[in-house]
């Protein structure tokens, strides 16, 4: 779980581009109007590199948390209640589970989780389907949820 | 192109199977989900091996060219609560990809603990599959079997307790279809009694 090619050549693209953007037309000497409205492109650029940056290490941050879950976590189960799904991410699924959460120890309770997935997984979200789950043992609702 | 339709007549003649003019699993599994609705044809339903049961048949679809697999189906229900997801591909047989951005967790992991498995298969499973079951599905004896017993191309896809079994071969004759259904039985079995130790 780390950044990929593509989100590494996403942020490289932007911010090499819009530093270039934003400096190369000062230092050549272009016209004042042509050179501001560049460095206003490199300047856009060059902050959606920054919060591309920001996202993936948000991202990072999220996906080690989870492997220190599934690591000391508690194994439990998530029996489906309900799935449904209202919108899809590249021609996959955004799908909305409400589950019953059952951790050794902590007994029950009912959650909700959202999980963009692959068709064949989608579709058998079902209610009754019984799926592993790995709960925070400090505290349970904070789950791993293993589809 | 051969007709495998006589193939699929002489299995279901020699193993009591109900022919089926067609066949639709619904989305079941990865490659099922690439046919994009394509129904198994020719097919057929009956005993695949000792005591398991199942569905045998030809899945063609077109991309940029034509795709004809074979493959064999079996529920084994009991496996999502230990494996949700579990794919062993064959090295060299194109997939896609399921990564979707560059920033998103993957939705598979790659599983890499054994040497003579990863030579011939790419095995990925869900990001937090138990690696001790599947430490224990892929046991010595289940390894050594998949590398020199399946039919040549042998994959298979568990997802959610739908085993599918996969040749990629336009005629395999009856022998090659028995083979798959031989080699898919195995592996369904093999996972039964991993869920009931």
């Amino acid at each position: 779980m780390q950044l990929n090619k593509v989100g590494i050549g996403l942020i490289a693209f932007f911010g090499l581009a819009g530093a270039t953007f934003a400096i190369v037309p000062i230092l050549v000497g272009a016209p004042g109007e042509v050179a501001g409205i560049l460095a206003s492109i490199g300047v856009i650029w060059v902050l959606v590199a920054a919060g591309l940056y920001w996202y993936a290490r948000r991202q990072e941050k999220k996906a080690a948390h989870d492997d220190w879950i599934f690591r000391q976590g508690l194994r439990g189960t998530a029996t489906v209640l309900s799935a449904g799904s209202s919108a899809t991410v590249n021609e996959m699924p955004l799908m909305s589970l409400r589950l019953d959460l059952d951790v050794p120890g902590h007994g029950r309770q009912e959650v909700k989780r959202r999980e963009i997935m692959p068709v064949f997984a989608a579709t058998r979200m079902e209610p009754g389907l019984v799926l592993p789950v790995y709960a925070n043992p400090k505290d349970p609702s904070e789950f791993v949820l293993v589809w | 192109m051969a007709d495998p339709s006589s193939a699929y007549a002489e299995l279901a003649a020699a193993r009591g199977l109900e022919q089926l003019p067609t066949f639709d699993p619904g989305p079941l599994t990865p490659l099922i989900v690439e046919a994009k609705g394509e129904p198994l044809h020719p097919a057929a339903r009956g005993p695949l091996g000792e005591e398991v049961s199942g569905v045998v048949g030809q899945l063609a679809y077109r991309r940029n060219k034509t795709f004809r697999f074979h493959v064999a189906l079996i529920e084994v229900p009991t496996a999502t609560a230990f494996a949700p997801r579990v794919f062993c591909i064959r090295r060299g047989r194109s997939t896609r990809d399921d990564e979707f951005y560059g920033f998103e967790a993957r939705h598979s992991k790659l599983w890499t603990e054994s040497t003579a498995l990863n030579e011939r298969f790419e095995v990925s499973t869900s990001p937090y599959q138990d690696p001790n079951w599947l430490r224990q599905l892929f046991s010595p004896s289940f390894v050594d079997w998949l590398g020199t017993k399946p039919p040549a191309g042998f994959s298979f896809e568990l997802a959610y307790g739908a085993l599918l079994g996969s040749i990629e071969e336009d005629d395999p004759g009856v022998d090659g279809l028995a083979a798959l259904c031989d080699a898919t039985a195995h592996v369904a079995t093999r996972i039964r009694e991993e869920c009931e130790e």
